[in-house]
């Protein structure tokens, strides 16, 4: 648990939220202060948010401000980076990332290169929010993560925040900053009452705004033996069995949450493995041509001897996402699976 | 010393059970008056439960306790 101290009062606090209710709260203390900042998207307004990202804000800032839109993620994504282009800060909400197909054309070939296009004289301001994740059983269209689909394209900043501290200040950071960022969180890291029970989802949160440097990584759990690269839910379910071989005296692993893709922070993963010697990737995305392969290569490009075992990567095999429990299950990154990859990692080098 | 109330989530069926889905405090722990305490559930329907004073906490109900509306789960000293 951590305790945050209030740099104006001195006193500290231990109040506690959600991550929801973080991400919200950064998103409300940015609309108190900037009234260029509005939030749009479906079911935003009134319902709060499917995943509870937008929860009050309506009753606070009022329709003009909270914009429920139809379903026409074209239209409204491309009324945003309108938006920004004319000075605005947009906060765009993708309900599920899975939906990407339909309006790709305005992320990939408008938001995320006006900037460019325009040698830099036009800026985008804005942010892209999108629920991403499995574990719930929605089946292979509303459970993908597809951060790398997004962080392939050139033009636009990724965050996955893990935390609710992170949630909130990743946030702030995304709406003050002056390029297109995509803000992508897991429903399983939310802490919603209706999801599975995770108690990392509810932690102490500093109640007057803060920003996190998009960017940077996040040692979440300190270790020797080998590092673990991981982000958003496979942070909290690569903590679990850290601990747990930890407390069980089989090895000391580093965690490592990357929190932003674009631009990664390469330097953190190269400063632990370089002192570990053995990597585990953990990426809830897709095996194949995606964020496992660029970390592992991140470390090879630099000095393939740094590693004295080979690496693991423990990913979604490259199938659909299965709609029953127990298939579902067994291709997401678990508890299971990165335990066998740790002690494959550890006990081979 | 006050005590805190689950909250009657369903009107039409007082003696209906719910959910401390959340606990935001830790027992023994200070609160402000208005601040975060719980999230509580019945069916599906959330509601949060905020301080009604300021003082020490202390829970009588564990996170996850399903218990009737209307149920002590806390008090303030």
């Amino acid at each position: 648990m951590t305790v945050t101290q209030n740099e104006v009062t001195g006193t500290t606090s231990t109040r506690r939220l959600t991550t929801a209710k973080a991400m919200a709260e950064g998103i409300s203390q940015e609309m108190e202060r900037d009234p260029d900042v509005f939030y749009i998207g479906e079911d935003v307004g009134a319902y709060g948010g499917i995943f509870s990202s937008t929860t009050g804000l309506l009753e606070r800032f009022g329709p003009e401000r909270i914009i429920d839109t139809p379903i026409s993620e074209t239209a409204f994504i491309g009324l945003a980076t309108g938006a920004a282009v004319e000075g605005m800060r947009p906060i765009a909400e993708l309900m599920f990332v899975d939906f990407f197909g339909v309006c790709f054309d305005q992320i990939y070939n408008h938001m995320a290169k006006i900037h460019f296009e325009s040698g830099g004289n036009v800026r985008v301001p804005m942010v892209l929010t999108t629920a991403v994740g499995g574990g719930y059983s929605d089946g292979a269209q509303h459970s993908q993560c597809l951060w790398a689909t997004f962080a392939h394209m050139p033009g636009m900043k990724i965050v996955v925040p893990s935390t609710p501290y992170d949630a909130k200040g990743l946030m702030i950071s995304a709406i003050r900053d002056d390029n297109p960022v995509v803000y992508m969180f897991h429903k399983g890291v939310m802490g919603l009452p209706w999801m599975a029970k995770n108690a990392r989802a509810t932690d102490v949160v500093p109640e007057g705004p803060y920003t996190v440097p998009i960017g940077q990584a996040r040692t979440a759990r300190a270790g020797r033996d080998v590092t673990v690269v991981t982000l958003s839910l496979s942070v909290h379910h690569a903590l679990d069995v850290a601990d747990r071989l930890a407390a069980d005296g089989v090895m000391d692993a580093e965690v490592i949450d990357l929190r932003s893709l674009v631009p990664l922070d390469r330097e953190a993963i190269l400063e632990s493995v370089a002192r570990t010697g053995r990597l585990v990737v953990v990426d809830e995305d897709y095996l194949s041509y995606g964020l496992s392969g660029e970390v592992v290569a991140t470390v090879t490009d630099h000095d393939p001897s740094m590693l004295r075992a080979p690496v693991a990567r423990v990913a979604i095999p490259d199938v659909p996402i299965p709609y029953a429990h127990g298939l579902e299950a067994a291709v997401l990154p678990n508890a299971g699976r990165i335990e066998a990859a740790l002690r494959r990692v550890v006990g081979g080098g | 010393m006050t005590d805190v109330v689950f909250p009657a989530l369903a009107a039409s069926d007082p003696s209906a059970e719910g959910v401390v889905a959340t606990w935001f405090v830790r027992d023994g722990e200070h609160v402000a008056a208005e601040q975060l305490m719980a999230e509580v559930q019945v069916d599906k329907v959330s509601m949060e439960v905020p301080a009604p004073a300021a003082g020490t906490v202390h829970l009588l109900v564990a996170e996850e306790a399903v218990v009737p509306q209307g149920t002590v789960i806390a008090r303030i000293e």
